[in-house]
């Protein structure tokens, strides 16, 4: 298998991630689409670790790294959205819209 | 066409297929199931990248760890499941300058990658690579370790403050 | 002193300033620091002629700014003509300050009115020291304000203000025409000083066209500024101003600057036939046209004024006729007659509260001092003898028909019989006959009487500056000496004064004796006499092309302003607040949409990147 056929797969998985964060209604969700598209990288790392230039172990550890940060991050997210539930009795994205005008 | 190709179509397949599925499916918790199996799709993919170690540690953390706090987080805020309620946020003018943009982004990106190739044949991490991270994690990288650990705790400690606000709210959970 | 000659006209120009700041306080008072004012300027100006009257020119620049290789200068300049002229200017200026303290006195703008006269003042003294013609232009237009501000000066009338727009637009128009002649002649010559611009003339580095086209051109300033056919017709609207003002500004000083401007460059059309020839024509047909107009009229002030034009006209044809020194004699004695004749007008228009001569009367007694001198200045301007009018006019006949065409020569004599037949006519009218109801008719205050006695003194003093039979002290000392006396036939003398006799006479038979009918010629010739009372219809002629023409144009720029270009403003103002309404419709509070068109962004640029190859290529 090629690089490229890694590339293109983890670029699929980010547009869906995108495209799921950018449309889903209901917070977790938009939560989850946003690890998919960490995970796109992820893939990346990984396949650059195996064929690219210079082949060696760091792109694990990165995306080791990028693992633990994302599940801060989830944690963190899942808290924010916990404690914005118990203010507005929902979790829809489009009903977060105090910030306007 | 090896059978590594074969395992690659397939799992390929199968993260792409949970995607798309969570794109069409209505209900929360189906949809963070179709996710896991993205997750398994993409261990078996770093485990066909000789990282054996990282699959291991998507499996835990992502199909468990994440995929759990999620339907945790679903069963602890909604109360009620309505089929019928709209899964998508805005009209058709955000959806389709979303849809574009993405398809768009796509599509200029992989003309960048689909020739790119650096001609290394894979071979070099072959064999025991989870030794090989643990002396990089412990020597090269100590210090952004370190920091990461700090980091989640920190996480750890903001999202029980976030979460917990005060005691009166918690009291009503 | 001609090297304190620049300090002439700050006097004036510091009264005009304290006025403007203290004016409100003083009142009354602001009449003496005008009148101190003018009074030092008047002696410093005596001082320098007296300097000069021994001397020769003395001429002072300072560089005022450098434009690539072009240096600008302001300076003085002390010729002859131009401390004459700054002698003439101060004394008739520091007489009318004088005059005005009684004319003006109750007025509430009294103070006000001296701080005009002060700026007027100081312009045309700065005007006739002027040694270049930026300056000279500059001085010019400060002048024209200085008038508009006069006439306008009870400017709660509609009739002054609407005669106040006029003056300024109809010397506009001609100063249109004397920016262009001193752009032309600084292209050319790269210089605005006059005595460089002479050099270019002598040495051939001025085209004889460009010649002639900026002289005509300064000339159509001129001719705007004293009020020349055809742009005359702001000068009898300006009636509407105070009457001293009338005698300073439009009959002895403003209205000369246009004289003063073509014999400052005399040198300039001497060297155009056809510029001379431009001069000489409308000169001669203002003087005949402008006297017709002055017999009908039945304003005690417009009669005076289309007398100056006509009287202007008379310089302009002796400047044309290329006697230079004729012309400036001229105005130096029309100055003097004419201010006095405005003055005596003034002083019985303050008597009788009305400026009709048909409401008048029967002043002669009442009157004692005025009429008198009113009768001196209009002997004097009639050109009887051994008046100042007589020489002077004298002399430009003589010039007329040494050097002019014949056509001119006639109709100045025509002019000159006319000139006396409306003078007289307007004497008797007003002051012999029976009285018309003005019982309480009473002379003016000393301080209006005393500088009507020293311009009557000078309306006869002044011509014997310059006779046949004295010596010609004026012309020699105004050309260096090389003047002579125009070999004019003795017989001119001998027409001049039967023409000005025959018109005292029969303004004495029609309305002194009044052996004649009134209504002789009127009823003969309504026609004419139509013609005569709506000023050759010029008014009219001028509504109906220029005026309709330019309010025309004028709506039509309007409909196009208020639909086209508004619109365009309505659109622009319309697409901003489309567009801010559209953002803050963005502005939802949506993260999504945030991040939607974030991504958009994105992926635009790195769409362009993939088209063009980014920044590696």
């Amino acid at each position: 298998m090629t690089l490229s056929a890694y590339l293109a797969l983890a670029l699929i998985l980010f547009c869906i991630g995108l495209y799921g964060a950018l449309t889903k209604r209901n917070t977790v969700i938009v939560l989850i689409c946003i690890e998919l598209m960490l995970n796109a990288v992820n893939i990346n790392f990984v396949a650059f670790a195996k064929y690219g230039a210079h082949p060696s172990v760091h792109g694990h550890v990165f995306a080791l790294f990028a693992i633990a940060v994302a599940a801060a991050e989830a944690a963190v997210g899942l808290a924010a959205l916990i404690a914005f539930y118990r203010s507005r009795k929902t979790v829809q994205v489009d009903e977060a819209n105090s910030l306007k005008h | 066409m090896s059978g590594t190709d074969i395992a690659f179509f397939l799992l390929a397949l199968a993260a792409i297929a949970g995607g798309v599925t969570m794109l069409q499916l209505t209900n929360v918790v189906h949809m963070v199931i179709a996710l896991v199996m993205t997750f398994l799709g993409i261990a078996g993919l770093y485990v066909l990248l000789s990282a054996e170690f990282v699959a291991v540690v998507q499996v835990l953390i992502y199909s468990g760890a994440i995929t759990i706090i999620m339907l945790f987080a679903i069963m602890l805020t909604r109360h009620h499941t309505d089929e019928r309620e709209r899964q998508t946020t805005g009209g058709v003018w955000h959806k389709a300058v979303a849809a574009l943009s993405v398809i768009a982004f796509g599509l200029a990106v992989y003309f960048g990658i689909r020739q790119l190739d650096f001609g290394a044949d894979g071979s070099a991490l072959a064999g025991d690579n989870a030794r090989a991270i643990g002396k990089s994690l412990y020597s090269y990288y100590t210090i952004p370790f370190e920091i990461v650990s700090v980091i989640l705790l920190v996480a750890l400690i903001g999202a029980i403050v976030l979460a917990k606000k005060d005691g009166k709210g918690a009291e009503d959970e | 002193m001609m090297n304190l000659a620049w300090v002439v006209p700050l006097f004036p120009l510091g009264s005009f300033i304290l006025l403007l700041l203290f004016g409100r306080r003083w009142k009354q008072a602001s009449a003496y620091v005008g009148i101190a004012a003018t009074f030092l300027s008047l002696l410093l100006a005596l001082a320098v002629l007296v300097d000069r009257l021994g001397g020769s020119t003395y001429e002072a620049n300072w560089t005022w700014m450098t434009i690539g290789g072009v240096t600008l200068t302001v300076g003085i300049s002390a010729t002859a003509l131009n401390v004459w002229m700054l002698v003439v200017v101060a004394l008739v200026s520091w007489l009318v300050h004088v005059y005005s303290q009684g004319y003006m006195a109750g007025d509430e703008r009294f103070s006000t009115f001296y701080a005009y006269l002060g700026l007027f003042t100081f312009a045309m003294l700065g005007l006739v020291l002027s040694p270049n013609l930026l300056q000279a232009y500059i001085f010019w237009e400060l002048v024209g304000l200085g008038s508009f501000l006069l006439i306008g000066f009870y400017f709660y009338k509609e009739e002054a203000k609407a005669a106040a727009k006029k003056a300024f637009i109809m010397t506009r128009i001609g100063d249109v025409g004397f920016f262009i002649g001193m752009m032309l002649l600084f292209w050319q010559t790269h210089s605005f000083d006059y005595d460089d611009i002479f050099r270019a003339v002598g040495d051939g580095t001025l085209s004889p066209g460009m010649t002639t086209l900026a002289a005509i051109l300064i000339f159509i300033g001129a001719i705007g500024k004293s009020g020349q056919f055809p742009l005359h017709t702001w000068l009898p609207d300006a009636m509407e101003g105070p009457t001293p003002v009338s005698a300073l500004i439009h009959a002895a000083t403003m209205v000369a600057a246009g004289v003063y401007l073509v014999a400052a460059l005399f040198p300039l059309y001497e060297a155009s036939h056809a510029a001379m020839m431009t001069v000489a024509t409308i000169g001669g047909v203002t003087a005949i046209f402008a006297a017709t107009i002055g017999l009908v009229q039945t304003d005690i002030k417009r009669v005076l004024a289309y007398s100056t034009v006509s009287q202007l006209g008379y310089m302009m044809l002796a400047l044309g006729a290329g006697s230079y020194v004729a012309a400036i004699f001229h105005l130096t004695t029309h100055a003097f007659f004419k201010a006095l004749l405005f003055l005596a007008a003034g002083s019985v228009i303050h008597a009788v509260r009305t400026q009709n001569i048909e409401e008048m009367g029967g002043l002669w007694r009442r009157l004692p001092w005025t009429a008198p001198l009113f009768l001196i200045g209009a002997l004097s301007i009639s050109g009887v003898p051994l008046f100042a009018g007589f020489f002077s006019k004298d002399e430009i006949l003589a010039a007329a028909w040494t050097n002019g065409p014949r056509l001119l020569f006639w109709l100045a004599v025509a002019a000159a019989l006319l000139t006396s037949f409306y003078m007289f006519r307007l004497f008797f009218l007003v002051f012999a006959g029976k009285a018309r109801h003005h019982e309480d008719a009473h002379e003016a205050p000393a301080s209006m009487v005393a500088p009507m006695l020293v311009l009557g003194v000078l309306s006869i003093a002044s011509g014997y500056m310059q006779t046949p039979w004295f010596g010609s002290f004026l012309g020699e000392w105004l050309t260096d000496g090389a003047y002579r006396h125009e070999a004019a036939p003795g017989w001119i003398v001998v027409v001049a004064t039967i023409v000005s006799f025959a018109g005292i006479f029969l303004a004495w038979l029609m309305y002194g004796a009044q052996k004649m009918p009134r209504d002789w010629l009127s009823a003969r010739v309504p026609y004419v006499d139509e013609l005569l009372r709506r000023h050759y219809y010029i008014d009219d002629i001028y509504r109906l092309t220029v005026v309709s023409l330019v309010s025309w144009i004028s709506r039509l720029l309007a409909y196009v302003d208020r639909f086209l270009v508004e619109g365009l403003a309505r659109l622009a103002a319309g697409i901003v607040g489309a567009a801010a309404s559209a953002g803050s419709r963005g502005q939802n509070g949506q993260a999504q949409t945030y991040g939607a068109v974030t991504v958009a962004g994105l992926a635009i640029l790195v769409v362009i990147f993939a088209l063009t190859g980014g920044y590696w290529l």
